[in-house]
């Protein structure tokens, strides 16, 4: 039996603590995880002009992401080829070159390494320069505006590894004509947690809305959002859904088609867009999309560090610095055909919610950062952790892609994507990481504990 | 500078509010510090961005907002603090605002002064877990009949990236 069996049963619904705290743990998630899954870099709309430039990581690797001469966008290690200094110290920006503040090599934006001092003096022309260029991932590739990077060559391609997700990711970046765009900048937190926290969290526990969340939800909520209720006191689950079982990632929604806003003191002019836009919508997405989903509060979440809530508009990339520590970027992310107006209103929306002064999630960090240090005491990290609410209640449905599950409150999410952070890192590489999108394929694919 | 400096009678005046406020603040008396905190108060803070000096044509801005409040904002925020449901401020955390290099300016309209001071804030909580989180301030407050009333705040947070787990509190 392979040792990380322990570590997590999907069947019951439990995982091992030691997998919120344990380095060696960690280590082979960086390899295994974020040095082989397709991972978000940036979106199209912040590097629009050639020599545009964004900083940002894959796992604790560093990148540069470049828009190219021609249009196309590369992506490098940010660090120079000569004696590994970090290359650029640049959150974003524009430039023709990126030269290194160690000893001056010069490489252009498009990674070639073009000027040496000394080249001639010191290194007597020897220095063939065409093989010190910086290092490039394996592959780049884009989805409706968002731009993703591998490491591994052998990961299969973007579409086939976003699968059935891009489904429900349409609902957002395909709705309108003109997609989407990130409105400004990234709020960035460091927050002394294990990674896969706030993913498990995000990915389906709509459970703890009601009780983490009671404060924020008394003073901002003007609707009901997927039956849930402060306090906890009942929760109507009939109205929203839990979808997981492709590859890992996974959707919650509500059907009612406006609760996204529902967490806006005043939603008026939010809802106001959405109806004048249903019928587009609808026209492109089809009846279903377009009337239960665009504009419900859905929590959206590709494996394995990428999650975005439409309506509350917000868009997060978590990025591990260690076993109990991750940096938090959240965006504001809107319909480009938005009005001005709304686009202010939700900037200042997922300010107020979801930054890092945000009402809901100042709730969640202090949780968090307990249960990361929950799972480090001798005693404590022998212990398990559970998510098994409502095993059992898996179904299809002829309307929707994937598993499915009724409600908000249900922990059938966290029990998928742990399972898929248990196949990729049982896997030796991606031959052996099984690729499922129904609940058939799910079944079929299942692999026992021992 | 260009500035014109406030009387003195003014600069003491209004040191004297921002450190009133600082305890205000510290000590969660929020309705207190709401009545000096104008109707029309617009309450913002940035956090900063990383650009390269001599790269001027950002197409994307260089701070990012944090608060962008305006009174209604205020209250809910202060609303949610009142409900007993914020669990991570259960126990009663320690904090304390300090204030410095306040200088007093006269603004634009008669009776409104610009005032510029840089705060600190540090905060204990659960077992050895410490935090400071500095930024700079510009005001703008108004002389009133019942004294000086906070109109305008733009605070720039010094971190790039937020080093705490919340913010439930005031620059």
């Amino acid at each position: 039996m392979n040792p990380l069996d322990e570590l997590v049963d999907f069947k019951t619904g439990r995982q091992k603590r030691i997998i919120y705290s344990d380095p060696g743990i960690y280590e082979q998630e960086q390899e295994k995880i974020f040095g082989r899954c397709w991972l978000f870099l940036t979106h199209e709309c912040q590097i629009k002009e050639p020599g545009d430039f964004v900083r940002t990581f894959m796992g604790e690797d560093e990148v540069l992401v470049v828009r190219q001469k021609e249009g196309d966008i590369k992506a490098f290690l940010n660090t120079c080829t000569h004696r590994g200094n970090r290359l650029c110290k640049a959150d974003h920006g524009n430039s023709k070159k990126f030269i290194c503040n160690y000893h001056g090599w010069s490489f252009g934006f498009d990674g070639k390494l073009n000027g040496v001092p000394l080249e001639k003096d010191a290194y007597k022309d020897q220095l063939d320069k065409s093989k010190f260029g910086l290092v490039e991932v394996a592959q780049i590739a884009s989805y409706k505006g968002l731009v993703f990077a591998t490491f591994d060559e052998t990961a299969p391609s973007l579409e086939d590894y976003l699968g059935e997700m891009k489904w429900y990711l349409d609902i957002w970046l395909d709705a309108m004509p003109e997609g989407t765009e990130l409105i400004g900048t990234a709020m960035k937190v460091e927050l002394p947690v294990n990674w896969k926290l706030p993913v498990e969290n995000v990915s389906g526990d709509g459970y703890h809305l009601g009780w983490a969340h009671a404060g924020a939800m008394t003073v901002s909520s003007s609707m009901s959002v997927g039956g849930l209720e402060v306090g906890n006191t009942s929760a109507d689950n009939s109205g929203a859904v839990s979808v997981a079982g492709m590859n890992g990632h996974a959707v919650l929604a509500a059907l009612d088609g406006q609760s996204g806003y529902g967490f806006y003191p005043d939603p008026t002019s939010a809802v106001d867009y959405l109806e004048k836009n249903r019928q587009t919508v609808i026209d492109r997405l089809g009846e279903y999309r377009g009337k239960k989903m665009w504009g419900s509060q859905i929590n959206m979440t590709v494996f394995p560090n990428l999650q975005m809530l439409p309506g509350l508009n917000w868009f997060r990339v978590y990025h591990p610095k260690g076993p109990g520590k991750f940096e938090m970027w959240t965006w504001a992310m809107v319909d480009k055909q938005m009005p001005d107006e709304l686009k202010q209103t939700i900037l200042n929306n997922v300010s107020r919610t979801f930054g890092p002064a945000g009402l809901f999630d100042n709730d969640d960090g202090d949780n968090l950062q307990a249960i990361t240090e929950q799972s480090r005491g001798w005693r404590t990290k022998q212990m398990d952790v559970y998510t098994n609410m409502a095993i059992g209640g898996e179904h299809s449905r002829d309307e929707m892609p994937g598993v499915v599950s009724e409600g908000l409150v249900c922990e059938q999410n966290q029990r998928y994507v742990y399972r898929r952070w248990l196949e990729m890192m049982k896997a030796k590489d991606w031959s052996e990481v099984p690729s499922y999108n129904s609940l058939e394929e799910a079944r079929a694919t299942e692999q026992g504990n021992g | 500078m260009g500035e014109q400096q406030a009387s003195n009678e003014v600069y003491i005046a209004l040191q004297r509010q921002l450190y009133q406020e600082a305890r205000l603040l510290s000590s969660e008396q929020y309705d207190d510090w709401l009545a000096m905190v104008s109707e029309n108060i617009h309450y913002a803070m940035e956090m900063p961005q990383r650009r390269f000096r001599e790269d001027k044509g950002h197409r994307v801005p260089d701070k990012t907002p944090i608060f962008n409040d305006d009174m209604a904002a205020l209250m809910m925020r202060i609303g949610r603090f009142k409900t007993g449901f914020v669990w991570s401020e259960n126990p009663i955390n320690s904090i304390r605002h300090i204030v410095s290099n306040v200088e007093v300016f006269e603004a634009e309209l008669a009776g409104q002064y610009k005032v510029y001071s840089v705060i600190e804030v540090h905060r204990s909580r659960l077992d050895a877990e410490r935090k400071r989180l500095t930024a700079g301030r510009e005001d703008i407050w108004q002389q009133t009949a019942t004294g000086y009333q906070l109109i305008k705040r733009n605070a720039v947070l010094d971190d790039g990236v937020v080093l705490d787990s919340n913010i439930n509190f005031f620059f």
